[in-house]
């Protein structure tokens, strides 16, 4: 037994030293691509900081108090909290539904499909945000169009933030429809079998069986869609600029508009690390949930 | 005496072609410009090769290949890369470029990133006075007794309208309105709705850029934008009448809506809108992007028929900047390309005509060609009452965007609106160095 612990996992020399120049290489790119600028950030969110014309002036807290202080930033906080949630909603539920149909024996052209739905994800956002704008157009745009409505989507207080998630939506859903059916194609065939036997419905068995063993896939969509949507700013720079008056600023919007049009980088660190602990706090609180329907399994 | 004839023609010969030759070489040599001078006989960089970079921002290649060029058929011993980034990129990589020794000796200029760049330019190898004698707006560009770029052209705001709209209205070239009042009427009779009350055709719309407009009307009742402790002030009575009255040209003149297409600019293009104002490159770009549309110009309306303290403001387009951290020869080299556009009418003239500007240079301000530019040709007769407020940074104009948007769209009330974003704007004006050059314009003795 002794003897089995002392024995190396590794065979050769030249595993090993494959395995410490790959370990190397990925500590030294995370280093260098993730570690430094996030000190540096943290650092020059103490300066009144402007890289461009080489200005790194300490300021103490100013920054943090400014952030803090900041009714745009915690109003853009709330925003943020509201679009990440619908979004995350929205994409879970329609990955779902959609997964679901596609898993069924009775659908065709399922390559198709699973393409099809996938296409806006791997668009880019800036093209397609381009193209939503067009079909926002309060004259010519589409949506109106088949709506036969008036209404400014972009410029009116009560449908800009839905004009976004929308989009949003659009755009991201086949993500979740990908990866849920993956997660449908591994569950066991022998439990559904052996529930249609004992009398369940499909209902049933959706919600008995199916989704408590998406469970861990449906977290993971949840984790990795709310990291990405509390640093969503690409739609709201294409489509308001914030607008109309400050009704659509995101976190990551300010954050923009403070270090690449204002080059406020200081200001603009400060704003990320708040916005950062947030994130860790939510992404914290989801392993957490997921830790424990690991146990309860 | 055959021998002599022909002895005699050769000399003629020989002759002519001596002076021809002189005259081809006095006719390259021609010194060019007035006060400031160009002398292409004089050898750049000792006649050794050298080479430079000319950074520009994408949107007018031949401009600067024509520079390059002409420059280059002067002096072959220059080689002039020209290096082309997108207008985004350019502000971010410039000021980054400029900081190590590799970066381009000459680069193009945009007045609004001013502070960025000021750190890493050298000054003119011109004197102000010769400056001063050539161009107008000189002064506001001197910092210590020097100047580091000063403005080729001038742009500001003039109203564009739809001639066929005009037309079809009954209106003719006398109803033209030179007061706001009477623009009022005219917007009115320009504006169609259908059967339903539905609006076909916008007399006058701001959709979508307003704050441009805004920031620059307020001079129109002898209010600075900038106070004199280098504030900004947005909540004062000129500019709350201004936008009033914006509100009032939609609400109750009804000859707008804000939901009545969300860019003016574009909007005008597609015939949605008969008047519009616009700055000066608009000129070029609805020639290029509409056609078919025939506009014409006027000049923004005032108060009363009273010349105004500023009609609005003006933004120079700027000349090049020299990169001081280049080697001593590039930007020896980058000085005699600045002293030869400056010097240059004929270039300065493409520029402004290129970018639709009023020119900077006083020996171009009666030029024919110019003038027929009708954008260009109504700021004429007040030209000197256009006022530069600064390099404004881009949290001036962002601000009140927010506020503008929030009293449009929000239903926020005027000067609350106001208020906030001058609070916003002064706190984040505190993090840069801004100084308004206000005072320094030549009615500024009558502000308020």
């Amino acid at each position: 037994m002794n003897a089995i612990h002392r024995r190396h996992p590794l065979r050769s020399s030249s595993e090993v030293v494959l395995r410490n120049l790959v370990v190397c290489g990925l500590c030294c790119f995370f280093i260098l691509f993730f570690l430094v600028p996030i000190v540096v950030a943290f650092l020059g969110s103490f300066h009144l900081w402007n890289p461009l014309k080489g200005q790194y002036r300490f300021n103490g807290l100013t920054n943090w108090k400014m952030v803090f202080e900041s009714s745009l930033f915690w109003r853009s906080m709330g925003n943020t909290f509201i679009f990440a949630a619908v979004a995350v909603l929205a994409r879970v539920i329609l990955g779902l539904l959609l997964s679901c149909a596609l898993h069924s024996k009775t659908v065709r052209f399922l390559s198709t499909l699973r393409t099809l739905y996938y296409l806006p994800t791997i668009t880019p956002m800036v093209a397609v945000a381009f193209v939503w704008k067009f079909m926002y157009d309060p004259q010519f745009g589409l949506l109106n169009q088949l709506l036969g409505a008036h209404i400014n989507w972009l410029f009116d207080a009560r449908y800009a933030m839905t004009a976004i998630v929308l989009l949003t939506i659009w755009k991201d859903f086949g993500y979740a429809v990908v990866i849920l059916l993956g997660g449908l194609y591994s569950l066991p065939t022998d439990l559904y079998e052996a529930a249609g036997i004992d009398g369940a419905n499909a209902a049933q068995k959706f919600r008995y069986m199916t989704l408590p063993l998406l469970k861990p896939t449906i977290l993971f969509i949840v984790i990795t869609s709310l990291i990405s949507y509390f640093q969503t700013y690409i739609p709201v720079m294409v489509l308001t600029q914030g607008g109309p008056g400050t009704q659509t600023y995101l976190a990551s919007y300010i954050i923009y508009d403070q270090a690449f049009v204002k080059y406020n980088f200081g200001y603009a660190s400060a704003i990320s690390f708040v916005l950062f602990l947030i994130i860790a706090l939510l992404t914290g609180l989801s392993f957490r949930l997921s830790g424990q329907t690991e146990k309860e399994r | 005496m055959k021998k002599h004839l022909t002895r005699i023609l050769t000399l003629v010969i020989a002759l002519a072609l001596v002076f021809s030759a002189m005259a081809c070489a006095s006719a390259q040599s021609a010194i060019l410009g007035n006060a400031v001078q160009y002398d292409p006989a004089q050898p750049v960089n000792d006649g050794q090769p050298i080479s430079i970079e000319l950074w520009y921002w994408t949107g007018a290649a031949n401009l600067f290949q024509a520079v390059a060029d002409e420059y280059s058929a002067l002096h072959p011993n220059v080689t002039i890369t020209l290096v082309e980034n997108p207008w985004d990129d350019y502000w971010t990589k410039l000021p980054l470029a400029l900081q190590g020794q590799d970066g381009p000796a000459i680069f193009n200029v945009h007045n609004s990133y001013h502070e960025n760049l000021i750190g890493y330019m050298a000054p003119y190898d011109i004197a102000v006075e010769d400056l001063e004698n050539d161009f107008v707006g000189v002064s506001a560009h001197v910092i210590d007794g020097k100047v580091y770029y000063t403005d080729y052209g001038m742009m500001t705001a003039t109203m564009y309208y739809n001639k066929a709209m005009w037309a079809a209205a009954g209106l003719t070239d006398a109803d033209i309105p030179t007061t706001w009042d009477s623009f009022r009427e005219v917007a009115k009779k320009l504006t169609i709705r259908n059967d339903k009350g539905e609006l076909v055709q916008a007399g006058f719309s701001f959709n979508g850029g307003a704050q441009g407009d805004v920031l620059g009307m307020q001079y129109q009742y002898g209010q600075n934008l900038f106070t004199q402790d280098g504030k900004v002030s947005f909540n004062n009575e000129a500019i709350q009448t201004v936008i009033q009255r914006m509100k009032d040209i939609y609400e109750v003149d009804q000859s707008g809506d804000y939901n009545f297409g969300n860019n003016s600019g574009d909007n005008f293009g597609q015939g949605m809108i008969a008047m519009y104002l616009g700055w000066g490159f608009m000129h070029n770009l609805l020639k290029s992007n509409f056609p078919d549309t025939d506009f014409g110009s006027f000049e923004i309306p005032a108060p009363s028929e009273d010349v105004p303290y500023a009609y609005h403001r003006y933004n120079g387009e700027s000349t090049f900047g020299v990169n001081k951290n280049a080697s001593a020869e590039q930007q020896a080299v980058a000085q005699d390309i600045v002293r030869f556009f400056l010097a240059n009418d004929a270039l300065q003239k493409q520029f402004c005509l290129a970018n639709s500007v009023f020119p900077a240079k006083k020996s171009l301000a009666a030029d024919e060609d110019i003038l027929n530019v009708s954008s260009i040709a109504v700021l004429a007769n007040h030209i000197d009452r256009y006022i530069w407020p600064g390099p404004m940074p881009s949290a001036v104009e962002n601000n009140m965007k927010i506020a503008l948007e929030d009293i449009f769209y929000n239903g926020a009330d005027i000067s609350t609106a106001l208020q906030s974003a001058e609070d916003t704007c002064n706190q984040e004006l505190a993090m840069g160095d801004f100084v308004s050059v206000e005072p320094q314009y030549q009615y500024a003795a009558e502000a308020k």
